[in-house]
């Protein structure tokens, strides 16, 4: 038996911890030719020739959506996009009534976003399609996760014993959830930051709370990932007031110097609040890394899209009077 | 006069910890004989239990038939039928329906529906509150008059403490209970799940278990200051079961239930998001299971009820924030708990039907069924070795929603005795 038929074949992208790290690193090391096409005249692969990729969000983002959607029609897949309210949903139409409207259609992608936990793991064990999480609940966003590691990469390519601290809306975030289980798996060492209300105790023991901002500067992290902060959070007394919020758990002008000092790289998901997680300054430091982000979020998710491999679909038989 | 001996059954008694092994005659429902060994009369039938169990009639105090309202899901007839199939021979209904049962009315006519439309016999449950809102105290009287054995809201909670101080006290002229579950609202909030590691590695939102155990607290110490009776629905932390204990010990009068899913499954349970798991309380952590099975050994929890709450595969198909809370029971509690607890050792064959007959009986004001000559015959068979593979097929019930769909079970009730009549 070779080696290659020893690999597991991977339907779906529902998590960062149902990989193994040497998963991790091959979906890495296939973003980083694909990224090398962004420079071309001509930025498209044949790759996925005659697949179809379908982006069905159930909740509004533009960002994602359209990264997917380039990502995909970079490899030459057909893309269609399937926008959803959920408030329908509960009201007539279940999950399973679309993802099984959708298996008809013969969607090979299924690129599934979703307000609730565990949505696309349940369309994932109801369809032959390969489903990638793009983000559900508070649960998972593993291709954030993965574009976020290729970019620590591309500055720290050993990673190991480097340091990150998470900052923000622990409690509320799939992309810390996942950060956290990538990073963890590539050896990063990693805090989190954030008020006491929004970094419950249950977060994985490898994970260090720190609570001041001292604190931070004395675990000296390469890499400050901000998160987004939600500002309905405020009305649910997580905390007082953005400008409380700020002063405390955010880059201040006074902060920004300190860090750009240190040489700190500075991540964040986007969209940012300028004000909040950062002062506008920030956006212009040469060590400020989210449009790298944006960028590399596209090369990761084409990687994606080449590891994964949808089942064989069940054609339906054609009705006797058209089949010759 | 139809007769019948059953041979070589090992029978449970109430206090005695082990089966034994018996030969039971019975003429026209009445247990004229029980014996190591019956001479058979000529022209009676007999009936080969070697190595099944006998035991009383279970008893369930806690059950949503969903009639009226909702019978796409449950109707009296399918769930009494699922109570038969599972070893009950009586049920109490809970008057979550729609209309809510909130008045003498409603109680009279779901107890004549329940009298055509089901073959073992029906108590019933009146709200506590008037179309269960909280606030305003229900015709109390009025149900009790006609046979409403509890009061209580369901997990619908009480306004505030006042409420359930007025409704503790007005309730102590009228013989009935009052049933309450325990849950603090604003502490539960929007969660789904039990709060703690599980529930941040799915990120769904969590229900902490001070939400249940400052409630029990609550609603004992208004217990105790002003009387009344109260009843613990739903118990699922180690802590509530520790302040139970506690005011048990001071001499409150209070009876308290937990459930066959909360004694056996824990939070780990909803790991792939499987809405069959989703109830309310939340299944917990491991150190409660261990616990609430201590509870019902002590008989600090006097019952173990299922909560059978039959939901329609549409709206357990909903994603897991979205799908109702609540699972079946009825037919899973018996090999769920033979299969988990008896066989293992930790449960015996007394403890179990002390909580699951004995004990539910009496909330509901019947007399326990005992096994002596003379008394009317209800009883059930329990074959230890039958394989119970638990599918969308074997059930009775209109509903799927088990957490125990698609596992095989250790055990099956295989005959149901109800007087005369051999219901299954």
């Amino acid at each position: 038996m070779s080696l290659s038929e020893t690999v597991e074949v991977r339907k779906d992208l529902l998590t960062i911890d149902a990989l193994s790290r040497e998963e991790i690193i091959q979906i890495l090391d296939t973003a980083q030719p694909f990224k090398e096409l962004f420079t071309r005249s001509v930025k498209k692969v044949p790759t996925l020739r005659g697949k179809t990729v379908l982006n069905l969000f159930y909740e509004p983002s533009t960002r994602t959506r359209t990264s997917f959607e380039i990502a995909a029609k970079r490899l030459s897949a057909d893309v269609t996009n399937f926008a959803v309210s959920t408030s329908s949903v509960v009201k007539g139409e279940s999950i399973l009534d679309t993802i099984d409207t959708l298996q008809a259609m013969q969607v090979d992608y299924m690129i599934v976003r979703h307000p609730a936990s565990g949505v696309p793991e349940y369309i994932a064990r109801n369809t032959h399609a390969a489903v990638i999480n793009a983000g559900d609940g508070h649960h998972a966003h593993p291709t954030q996760a993965l574009l976020d590691a290729f970019t620590f990469r591309e500055v720290y390519p050993n990673m190991e014993r480097k340091r990150i601290v998470v900052a923000g809306d622990i409690l509320h975030s799939r992309v810390a959830r996942s950060v956290f289980q990538v990073m963890n798996l590539l050896g990063v060492e990693i805090a989190t930051f954030g008020p006491a209300t929004l970094v419950p105790d249950t977060v994985p023991s490898y994970v260090t709370r720190l609570s001041s901002f001292e604190e931070v500067l004395e675990f000296d992290p390469h890499v400050l990932y901000l998160l987004r902060l939600q500002l309905e959070r405020q009305k649910a007394n997580f905390f007082p007031s953005m400008r409380e919020y700020h002063n405390l758990y955010g880059v201040t002008i006074e902060r920004f110097k300190l860090l750009r000092e240190r040489g700190t790289w500075i991540m964040h998901p986007g969209p940012v609040n300028r004000g909040v997680e950062l002062v506008d300054d920030v956006m212009t430091y040469s060590r400020c890394l989210i449009n790298q982000q944006v960028e590399n979020g596209i090369a990761t998710r084409m990687a994606v899209l080449y590891h994964l491999t949808p089942e064989e679909q069940k054609r339906l038989p054609l009705p006797a009077e058209i089949r010759s | 006069m139809k007769a019948f001996v059953i041979q070589k059954a090992l029978v449970v008694f109430p206090g005695v910890k082990n089966p034994v092994q018996k030969d039971v005659l019975v003429e026209d429902g009445i247990i004229r004989q029980i014996a190591d060994s019956i001479n058979v009369p000529k022209g009676v039938e007999t009936l080969d239990a070697s190595g099944k169990i006998l035991l009383p009639g279970l008893c369930d105090p806690h059950v949503h038939l969903r009639e009226p309202g909702r019978e796409d899901s449950e109707t009296i007839q399918s769930g009494s039928e699922a109570a038969i199939a599972g070893g009950y021979t009586q049920i109490l209904a809970m008057p979550n329906t729609d209309p809510p049962i909130d008045t003498g009315g409603m109680v009279t006519y779901v107890q004549s529906m329940a009298q055509q439309r089901s073959r073992i016999p029906v108590s019933v449950a009146g709200c506590l509150t008037r179309g269960r809102q909280g606030d305003k105290l229900a015709e109390i009287a009025d149900m009790a008059a006609q046979g409403a054995v509890m009061m209580t809201d369901c997990n619908h909670a009480l306004q505030d403490e006042y409420v359930l101080r007025r409704a503790l006290e007005y309730t102590k002229h009228f013989d009935v209970v009052v049933g309450v579950y325990p849950d603090t609202p604003a502490l539960s909030g929007e969660g789904v799940m039990h709060e703690g590691k599980v529930s941040f590695q799915l990120g769904l939102q969590g229900i902490p278990a001070m939400a249940e155990e400052i409630a029990i607290e609550r609603e004992l110490r208004v217990a105790r200051a002003v009387g009344g009776r109260i009843h613990i629905q739903n118990v699922s932390t180690g802590e509530g079961v520790a302040s139970i204990r506690r005011f048990k010990s001071e001499g409150l009068d209070v009876t308290a239930e937990t459930t066959p899913h909360h004694l056996l499954l824990n939070h780990h349970h909803l790991e792939g998001y499987h809405t069959r798991f989703k109830m309310m309380p939340p299944l917990r952590t491991e150190e409660d299971q261990a616990a609430l099975l201590k509870g019902v050994k002590d008989g600090t929890l006097d019952m173990i009820a299922t909560g059978h709450a039959p939901h329609t595969d549409f709206e357990k198909n909903f994603d897991f924030a979205h799908a109702p809370f609540g699972v079946t029971g009825l037919e899973t509690a018996l090999p769920a708990l033979y299969t988990n607890l008896i066989k293992t050792g930790k449960l015996s064959w007394s403890e179990l039907i002390k909580a699951m007959s004995e004990a539910s009986r009496t909330l509901l004001k019947l007399d326990s069924i005992s096994f002596a000559e003379g008394v009317a015959f209800e009883a059930i068979l329990f074959d230890p070795t039958a394989s119970n593979t638990i599918s969308r097929e074997t059930f009775q019930s209109r509903s799927f929603n088990s957490p125990w769909l698609g596992e095989t079970l250790n055990g099956k009730v295989v005959q149901v005795f109800m007087g005369s009549d051999t219901l299954l």
